[in-house]
């Protein structure tokens, strides 16, 4: 019988965990990350363990991904989130060539060997220009909850051009547009496509390649994957597991190190 | 909990011995000498490190300081942005070079640093043209010292041999350079003590480049950046005296004794690194420990010879004088093409064995950093090796961002690391 591994992704805004037996995925949580990071990892532990009705002892090995990994004390393995998305997304998807994460405070593009192997990778730069906290506070500045703008993109008739994907003047923007009384489903669709403007170029970066595995919390906004498959022209793939393909990442990870391969 | 890379590697200097305490004692003992200097007896030349003319000065008696060397020692000892910070407010903007506002703020505000009093320029010798903000930046401590300057006008060297006309334009200025410092100095230009400093430059140079040849053993003896950096202080700063040739002798010594006794740079050596671009030398040693965690030992590196790629053969001739030292100025790192940088590293990777390159470029230059993109690129895609590209700066803090940095190398180290084990197709890792 496999040992039950515990995959953990401490995000900038959420803890991620995932509980591998096998191949199977048998329990999982999400929840928010504050000021209590340690905390916070617990929580998400014992969520997931709840969610698989396990008890914390059942729990063979636990690894920690994401910018909280080294809060993760519990642990026995820390490994990048980039190696994690890369192995998560060659585990659901395993003709992934590129992946393309979006997160709370980065967004990375990553070429994937065949084994899942991390071949190359590019990230944004050190601000929070076009990732998700980037649409969260221009929905804020629309007055929209960070789940409905993604559909609201949708119907945009009159795609707006965002010039800027820096979070502070993109919000001046927005401010700017909507005194000059325009819709706020065109002002969505525009920010939409400057982020996926800027994900393309550093997706270049790596070069693209079939298939692409889009992750990370901002692949559960519609807008966005419908705005990118139009970018690339070809299908994108998204798991409704993909914001959950770093802690599955480190999962896997912690399950080769049982195993005695590479993490 | 341990990262994939396993335990805590022991602490950075554990492997470095007399060469370093000897370097830091060359280090105070310069910066007091420099209190002391300025003036008739003891005249200050500021100059620039690539491709400087310090043979020339010192032989009619000048001290030289050189205000790039004591910007980055500012900013190793965590001085460097309230420097930067009093040049923002003199009005340099944000996007200005850091060596050049760490300098005037620095100068701005008196000159103090942690190692001594930077004495006042009695002549400014601007020796790399290459770069305009550095012109501007003499012009400026010109314009602030009243001092003299002189604009060394070097042409950008595209292939591997110059072209006499080149050597000739220079030779020219070099001569008009002399009869400048005879005036200035009264004192008569001397050809046997130009020589008898070059016989010193070119021991040191001898020295300096055998200790970075070490490189090419494996495991590596030295660690090519961190540690060069250290040791780049005597070749650049004080060349042309006893003090560096002999440095190097204690160097290359300690390094045969650390072949003997197996005392290196990390106890393992995992992944052998090329390093290019200037250093982030706020967080010099943050820096290098993101290396270390991963057993990755730099055994090559570029940087390490802004100041004379004197490794690849090149030495000061006390038998050629002028045409040597224009033949130096002309073939500085800083100076050369795309193409030729990009040559040097093709037979660095070779030469050293080189598994994985770390380019770090910086914010601060545009003229330098520019290109290593491509660099990047052209390494991975063309020379099948495995690259990770970062920025930060190499003066001013602000831009140097600990978790996104130690984030990239960790991902970088531990794709290697991965790729090593699932035995990934070469044809991918070029693709």
């Amino acid at each position: 019988m496999s040992a039950l591994v515990a995959g953990m992704d401490i995000g900038s805004t959420t803890a991620k965990c995932v509980l591998l037996e096998g191949k199977e995925i048998v329990g999982k949580s999400l929840s928010p990350v504050g000021v209590d990071i340690v905390k916070d990892a617990e929580v998400a532990l014992e969520l997931a363990l709840r969610d698989a009705r396990r008890e914390r002892s059942e729990a063979a090995f636990i690894a920690g991904t994401g910018y909280g990994r080294y809060k993760v004390y519990f642990g026995q393995l820390t490994v990048t989130e980039i190696s994690c998305h890369a192995r998560g997304a060659h585990f659901l998807f395993p003709g992934t060539r590129l992946v393309l994460d979006i997160g709370g405070q980065d967004t990375k593009a990553i070429r994937v060997g065949s084994s899942g192997e991390v071949i190359d990778f590019a990230m944004n730069d050190k601000c929070a220009a076009g990732t998700g906290r980037f649409l969260e506070v221009c929905a804020n500045a629309l007055g929209f909850d960070i789940g409905e703008i993604g559909p609201l993109s949708l119907q945009a008739r009159h795609p707006l051009k965002v010039t800027s994907t820096c979070t502070v003047f993109a919000e001046s923007e927005v401010t700017s547009f909507v005194s000059r009384g325009k819709e706020p489903k065109d002002i969505l669709a525009g920010l939409h496509a400057s982020i996926v403007s800027r994900s393309l170029s550093l997706m270049q970066r790596v070069g693209i390649e079939p298939e692409v595995t889009f992750t990370g919390g901002v692949s559960r906004n519609e807008g966005m994957v419908l705005a990118l498959r139009r970018r690339l022209g070809a299908p994108v793939n998204v798991s409704p597991l993909s914001q959950f393909m770093g802690a599955l990442g480190a999962a896997l990870a912690g399950q080769a190190r049982c195993e005695g391969a590479a993490a | 909990m341990t990262g994939a890379a396993g335990a805590a590697p022991p602490r950075e200097g554990d492997f470095l011995d007399s060469g370093r305490e000897l370097q830091r004692r060359l280090v105070e003992e310069y910066y007091r000498g420099l209190a002391e200097a300025g003036g008739p007896q003891r005249p200050v030349a500021y100059m620039l490190v690539g491709g400087n003319l310090t043979e020339i000065v010192r032989s009619f008696g000048y001290e030289v300081v050189f205000p790039e060397i004591v910007a980055l020692n500012c900013a190793i000892k965590h001085r460097s942005l309230e420097n930067i910070l009093h040049a923002e407010a003199m009005g340099y903007g944000l996007d200005v070079c850091g060596y050049v506002k760490n300098d005037l703020g620095l100068q701005d505000l008196g000159g103090s640093t942690p190692f001594g009093r930077i004495p006042r320029p009695d002549l400014l010798v601007c020796s790399f043209s290459g770069c305009y903000v550095y012109v501007k930046w003499w012009e400026a401590l010109a314009e602030s010292y009243g001092a003299p300057m002189f604009t060394y006008d070097v042409p950008y060297l595209r292939e591997e041999v110059p072209y006499k006309e080149d050597i000739q334009y220079m030779v020219a200025q070099l001569w008009e350079f002399v009869h400048q410092l005879e005036k200035r100095t009264g004192r008569a230009f001397d050809m046997e003590e130009l020589k008898r400093v070059l016989r010193e430059t070119r021991r040191a140079e001898e020295g300096w480049a055998r200790y970075l040849r070490a490189g090419r053993l494996r495991p590596s003896p030295i660690e090519a950046y961190f540690e060069a950096i250290f040791y780049m202080f005597p070749i650049n700063v004080l060349r042309g005296t006893a003090q560096a040739a002999d440095f190097y002798d204690v160097v290359n010594a300690e390094v045969e004794r650390r072949v003997r006794e197996g005392n290196l740079p990390l106890p393992e050596e995992k992944v052998r690194v090329l390093v290019e671009g200037v250093p982030p030398y706020t967080n010099y040693r943050t820096f290098w420990d993101f290396f270390r965690k991963w057993g990755a030992v730099s055994v090559v590196a570029t940087y390490p010879k802004v100041g004379g790629l004197f490794d690849r053969g090149f030495l000061h001739d006390p038998a050629r004088p002028f045409e040597s030292i224009a033949e130096y100025s002309l073939g500085a790192y800083v100076n050369q093409s795309w193409t030729l940088r990009r040559k040097l590293i093709q037979e660095y990777l070779r030469e050293y064995s080189v598994d994985a390159v770390v380019i770090h470029g910086i914010k601060s230059c545009r003229s330098f950093t520019a290109g290593q993109g491509d660099l990047r690129d052209w390494l991975i895609h063309d020379q099948g090796v495995p690259t990770l590209y970062i920025e930060s700066d190499h003066q001013d803090p602000r831009y140097f961002a600990p978790a996104q940095i130690k984030n990239r190398m960790d991902a970088f180290f531990e794709s290697l690391d991965q790729r090593r084990t699932t035995k990934a197709p070469a044809t991918e890792v070029a693709a």
